[in-house]
């Protein structure tokens, strides 16, 4: 895994990615706080499972795969 | 014979068994329905290496204390309900829902400090749960678990079914990130999959297509299933919420399936599970109720296959893994923050993890495999 620190909120994770449609994304501090995009996403008293994802960060991640920061493994 | 090759100089793998914790999880477990414990009759329930007993009080609120009366070790989930307190068989000692010693009727005096121990309880969308904490510390307020259905919407009874497995209960959780035991074992088909751990909480994210070859859809008047959606979620170490859409032909039904356990010793645990549709134009009432009997059936086979397969396999801490398996050890580190003090909890069994595995390959292989059974079962001359 390498870090990676996400271009909108400065988020630092760290991301490993076996092939394209692979990711895998450890979180390193508190998302709650540090994810812009979750800390609007905090709504309480939701109902069921709720899955947060964050689009800035999905985003960082494909443009360090394209410009070669992380790298994919070869087939 | 096969001839050993003795220039082989790779290690072969060992199997680590390790042993279950001798521990049980801190958490909310849910113990069955609630209506199943409000019939004014103690109840009993072999659970985190005790036995306790379930009753209600004379408001119907559920009590739970341990089962062992802590005069002469009487079974009080043998005795009888008298007014608000359980009553034991053996001296008629009488014990309240919050563990203390409401009278002896043959004694002049209660003595002191006559309390046992009473276990917090929830009730949440007609279930029940108890609080297990081997620290007796109460749950934090954001350990819940979370209300199923929203208001407004109309669902139906839930069905339930209970079952006691030989195995520790890591194995059910280790289904969270087990993509490929889908298709082995249960005859579904994932093409996506998606794991989110975070906090007390271990997401699965899964779609899925049918298995032509396990399920012919021959009837034009009975709806088709083309494909399913799922999204369940650990609550805690135990209680799985899984909101299941399953995509027929002409219409989708929304599901709410549970898949939730309490463990009785380390290698034995109660697996339950229940499943609520919910009632559209689609799937009126009468119609969701039939739904609601195919799909418990169909679930229940779904956990027959996963015993067979723990009845004979190993314990094993130390799986040896591919890219296109799920993050075993990942969720098993999750899971460890069950089984230490709240203040041995270490960061990375509670931060954000997330793995989105790449089904490419497995979705190529399997769709050969499909294509294979139809093949073969044409040319056994089986209609399709």
């Amino acid at each position: 895994m390498q870090p990676l620190e996400c271009s909108t909120c400065s988020t630092r994770v760290m991301v490993e990615k076996f092939s394209w449609h692979h990711t895998s994304v450890q979180w390193l501090a508190d998302c709650e706080t540090s994810c812009a995009q979750f800390r609007v996403d905090a709504v309480p008293g939701r109902q069921g499972v709720h899955i947060r994802n964050c689009s800035a960060l999905r985003e960082t991640i494909r443009q360090a795969v394209l410009d070669g920061t992380i790298p994919i493994p070869p087939d | 014979m096969t001839a050993l090759n003795i220039d082989e100089t790779d290690e072969v793998r060992y199997i680590d068994e390790g042993t279950p914790p001798a521990r049980f999880a801190r958490g909310w477990h849910c113990l069955g329905l609630v209506v199943d414990f409000r019939d004014g009759a103690p109840h009993s329930i072999e659970a985190f290496g005790t036995r306790l007993v379930v009753f209600a009080d004379s408001k119907g609120e559920i009590k739970i204390l341990d089962a062992y009366c802590r005069h002469m070790g009487g079974d009080l989930s043998q005795g009888t309900v008298k007014g608000d307190s359980i009553a034991c068989p053996f001296h008629d000692w009488r014990w309240g829902g919050n563990g203390k010693c409401t009278d002896i009727p043959y004694a002049r005096r209660v003595p002191p400090l006559a309390r046992t121990r009473a276990w917090m309880t929830m009730e949440q969308d007609e279930l029940l749960f108890v609080w297990h904490d081997p620290e007796g510390n109460p749950p934090p307020a954001e350990v819940t678990i979370p209300v199923m259905r929203a208001p407004g919407t109309e669902w139906t009874e839930w069905v339930w079914k209970s079952i006691v497995i030989d195995t520790n209960c890591r194995e059910i959780i280790d289904n969270v990130v087990d993509m490929a035991h889908f298709f082995y074992v249960h005859f579904s088909f994932p093409t996506y999959f998606k794991n989110i751990f975070e906090g007390h909480v271990a997401i699965q994210e899964q779609s899925g297509v049918g298995r032509e070859d396990i399920t012919e859809w021959t009837d034009p008047d009975v709806p088709q299933l083309l494909a399913h959606r799922s999204l369940a979620a650990y609550h805690g170490p135990s209680f799985m919420i899984d909101e299941l859409t399953y995509e027929y032909d002409k219409f989708d039904v929304d599901s709410i399936l549970i898949n939730c356990h309490y463990p009785i010793t380390p290698d034995k645990f109660v697996l339950m599970y229940g499943i609520t549709v919910q009632k559209t134009e689609h799937a009126p009432a009468a119609i969701a109720d039939q739904l609601v009997d195919a799909m418990i059936g169909y679930i229940g086979v779904g956990f027959e296959q996963d015993i067979e397969i723990w009845k004979n396999k190993t314990r094993i801490d130390n799986p040896l893994l591919t890219n296109e398996d799920g993050p075993v050890y990942q969720l098993r580190r999750w899971y460890e923050q069950f089984y230490v003090d709240v203040a041995d909890i270490k960061p990375e069994m509670v931060d954000r993890f997330e793995y989105e595995l790449d089904t490419t390959k497995p979705v190529e292989t399997w769709k050969q495999e499909v294509a294979d059974n139809l093949a073969r079962s044409t040319a056994a001359g089986k209609p399709t």
